[in-house]
Parts: structure tokens; sequence; C-alpha cells
């Protein structure tokens, strides 16, 4: 009987350690001190595959620290001056979205000019990422980069008046501003073409708050942020790491499910969390699109645009599982 | 000691000359800097995150390191804790926070305790470290891990207790 109330007693002190909540009650138990301290040493106790990714992670990045060395920096000319390696290109049936992205975003465009397929293609700058945007649904490749709305976090300075202007150009409110307990302040709308668009500022957080789970990660982001959603988003996770060479920054799983991650590729960065896929079409500024490709297809990609040599670079496309897709590509440099 | 620092020096050495045998600095260490980082972490994600920075810092700049005779230890105990000082101001937190102070003596004990502790998990039964990787790593409470063994959850809270007794015993002087 005993017994059976220490396993009750030390069970008691597990949630309270694991809740980071005050266990020390049974460091006055005669039976339960040491059995206590033992747990409470165990609360970091690394996840199984921890050092695993982590190797892996270190091991990409010896690759490409060895590349950089080999090639003096060639890897990086290898993206477009101002870009990063991932650029989502949003594709829309017609004109408005830059206007959007100008009035609520204070987007400067850099370029626009007619695609290769009828329509028009155009280039802005929020803060320190690039967006590219085709209107039409003819432009630039058919049916290559489809019409589908796609999803974003973007940090701004002032979260409430963003998400105000937001709605002012035509927004439809998906939720409204309210600190979040990740370490946001955050409004989520659909612009009128239904992209979805996470709008955050970056807000200290209650000592309560940074023991219940993780950061805000904006220290870690560009302005811009693809934000992929995944039916399955572990399977998916792991997916892009091997056919994108992508390394998982930071996790946060519940109940035993991914709920989401942060994927560094190259100098850009994902996010991915578990819901509805909304697929978009991102292009990745490559050293070697060909390397890249092939290794998308072998991780089960399925080809959508055979690796060629376009008057702008050369590049080649993959559809991914979830319908995303991949453009790889080396623009001619000089 | 002098085992111990020869050894390093010849894995930093042979990480400078060729940066994919950085991942033998890694194996040996990461395990150290893990544990001296999550003491000050609020939670796992933010420590396996900050251990990944510690190794990346120490990747860029393992082309800079000069061999003083210091352990390597040491030298990637002050990147974790510069790394952790930068992630407190990132979090905007206190303006105050210094750096903490790389483990002394007392605590480089306490790390080596607790790796011997993990891995005496790790030569558990079977069951008594599924409950305890549930447990911890997951934070499943007594109930989703009875449902999860498809056990009871006074078998569970028995197998938890056992668990705790075994690395206890297994910890001896050092529990």
């Amino acid at each position: 009987m005993a017994e059976r109330d220490l396993a009750d007693r030390l069970d008691e002190t597990i949630d309270a350690i694991v809740a980071r909540s005050d266990a020390t009650a049974a460091l006055r138990d005669r039976d339960l001190a040491a059995l206590a301290r033992i747990a409470a040493d165990l609360r970091h106790y690394p996840r199984p595959d921890f050092k695993s990714r982590l190797r892996a992670q270190l091991e990409w990045r010896t690759n490409m620290t060895a590349a950089s060395t080999m090639t003096t920096g060639a890897s990086a000319t290898a993206i477009r001056e101002g870009f990063t390696t991932v650029t989502p290109y949003i594709r829309v049936a017609a004109a408005g979205l830059v206007d959007f992205l100008v009035q609520v975003f204070d987007a400067q465009e850099t370029f626009s000019g007619r695609g290769g397929g009828g329509g028009m293609h155009r280039e802005v700058r929020v803060a320190d990422s690039m967006i590219m945007v085709g209107e039409g649904e003819a432009a630039g490749g058919g049916g290559v980069m489809p019409v589908s709305p796609v999803a974003f976090h973007v940090f701004v300075k002032d979260v409430d008046a963003t998400f105000t202007r937001a709605l002012a150009a035509g927004a439809a409110s998906l939720g409204e501003p309210a600190d979040r307990p990740y370490g946001e302040r955050s409004g989520f709308v659909a612009d009128p073409f239904g992209n979805h668009w996470y709008i955050a500022t970056p807000r200290p957080r209650g000592e309560a708050e940074v023991a219940r789970g993780p950061e805000s990660v904006a220290s870690a982001l560009r302005t811009v942020t693809p934000f992929l959603h995944a039916t399955g988003a572990a399977e998916y996770d792991e997916f892009l790491q091997r056919a994108l060479g992508a390394v998982e920054e930071m996790r946060r799983d519940e109940g035993g499910q991914l709920r989401y991650a942060r994927l560094r590729i190259g100098d850009g960065a994902v996010e991915l969390g578990e819901g509805e896929p909304m697929p978009g079409s991102f292009l990745l500024y490559v050293a070697d699109p060909d390397a890249m490709y092939q290794q998308a297809l072998a991780a089960g990609a399925t080809s959508i645009m055979p690796v060629t040599d376009q008057p702008y670079g050369r590049i080649g496309g993959v559809a991914d599982p979830l319908g995303n897709r991949w453009f790889f590509s080396r623009p001619i440099q000089g | 000691m002098s085992q111990i620092t020869e050894d390093d020096r010849l894995l930093i050495e042979a990480a400078q000359a060729d940066p994919a045998r950085f991942v033998d600095v890694y194996e040996r260490y990461v395990d150290r800097v893990y544990v001296f980082v999550s003491r000050r972490a609020e939670n796992r994600a933010v420590a396996e995150d900050i251990t990944s920075q510690v190794f990346a810092r120490a990747l860029a700049g393992i082309g800079q390191f000069e061999w003083r005779g210091l352990p390597v230890a040491a030298w990637l105990f002050r990147i974790a804790s510069n790394t952790l000082a930068d992630h407190w101001r990132e979090r905007s937190r206190e303006a105050h926070d210094a750096p903490p102070d790389v483990p002394d003596a007392g605590e480089l004990e306490n790390i080596e305790r607790r790796l011997t502790l993990y891995q005496h998990v790790e030569r558990l039964p079977d069951l008594q470290r599924q409950v305890i990787r549930m447990r911890f790593v997951e934070e499943k409470s007594i109930r989703e891990v009875a449902a999860a063994l498809e056990r009871s959850e006074g078998a569970v809270k028995q197998l938890q207790l056992r668990a705790l007794e075994n690395l206890r015993k297994s910890m001896g002087g050092h529990g």
C-alpha cells in the first residue's frame, strides 16, 4: 500500500516538474526526495532524434562551408542581388495584388515587365524580403505556376495599424490582432486574392508564458516568410529536408505530432505547420539547379519543368506531394 | 587532462583542415553543450535551438580558433554562454542580462552527472524507458501514456516508479 502511495506521490511530483510548477514539497518527503531529484534532472532529457537532426544540420553546413571555400563565393553569386535562396512566386488571375502589398506593407515595386506567357511579371520588396507576382493565368509558363493562394508570416512594427490597413485595402479578417502565447501580437487576414497573411509584431512575454513554450521566431526570420501548411506535417518536414536540403532549425511537437517547424533553405527560410495545404510556387536560387532537381525527384517530387537554359538563366521545376512547386534556378551572371 | 587536450588539438586541427571533420568535434561535445544550455533555456525546444546555434557558430569560427591549450569544451561553453545572452536580449527579457558564466568545477561535475543519468535511461528495460520518454520528453499525462501502452494508469505509475528507482540505484553516489 505504501508502495502504491509512493507511486502516486511521485507521479504528482513529475506532473509538477513537467509543468514547471513548484515541486519543492517533494524534497521534504523522505521517501520521495531522491527520486524527485532524478526526475528534475530528467526534465531536459533530450529527444531521441535530437542529436541525429543536429548532426544532419551540421553536415549540411560543413558541406556549404567546404563548397564556398572551394568556389570562393560562387554559391553566393548564384543568388540575384537583393534576393535570398527562397523567393515566393504568387500567381494571381488579375492585377491588384501589388497595389495591396504597397498599401498594406509599404512594398516597393522593383521590376515590372511582360512575362514569357504574355502576363505581367512583377517583383516587389517588403523591407528585406522579395516577392514575385505573376498576373494572368497563362503568364510565365502556362500551368506550371497555377493560380493558387498561399500563406505568409509577416513581421511589422505595428500589427494593429497594419491589420487596419489590410481591411481597408479589401482584405477579410481571419483573426483580430491579439497577444499570442508564442511571443507575438498577431492578426490574420486573407487578401482579395485569397492569400493569407499572418501579420505579427514580436512582444516581450511574461515569465509564465516563457515557461509554457517557444518564443516568437521573428529574430530568426526575414520580414516575409512563406508559411506552408501540410496534412502530415512531420512527414512533409522530412521530405523538405531530403528534397531541398532544408535544415530544421526549430520544431514544436504537441501530442506526438509536429505543430510547427522552421526550416532554413540556403539563406532563406520557410515555416511549416499542420493544416490544410495552400500550395504555392517558390523560386530557389541554387548553384547547381540540375543537382537540386535530381535530388528532389529522388526524394519523391514529380517533374513539372526539366532543367533547361532560359534567357534569364538555367531553371527546372518540380511539384512536391502537397502540390507546392519548387523551381531551381541559377541566374545568368554578369 | 593532457590526453584530453592533445585529443582536442588533433580534433581542431583536423576540422580546420577539412570542415567536414568538424562533425567529430560535434559528436564529442554535443551532449555536454546541450546539458549546459538546457539548464538555462526555458524549454527543450529553445535548448535544442541554441545548441544548434552554438555548433553553427563554432563551425563558422573554427578557422580563427587559436590553439592555446585550453580544452575545446571551454571554447564551446563560452560560445554557448554568448549565444544564451543573445537569446535573452532578443527575447527582451531584461536589459541587464549578462552572459552566464562558463561552468565552474561544480557545474562541470553536475553536467557529467546528468550525462551519466541520460546514459542510464538508455539502458532501462524497454517499457520503463518508453514511460520516461513519454512523460518527460513528450510530456504526456499518465492517462495518455496508459492509453499508448494499453495498460492501466496504476500499472504505468508503477513502471514509472521502478524506472526512477532503477535510475537512482544506477547513479549510486551520484544521485
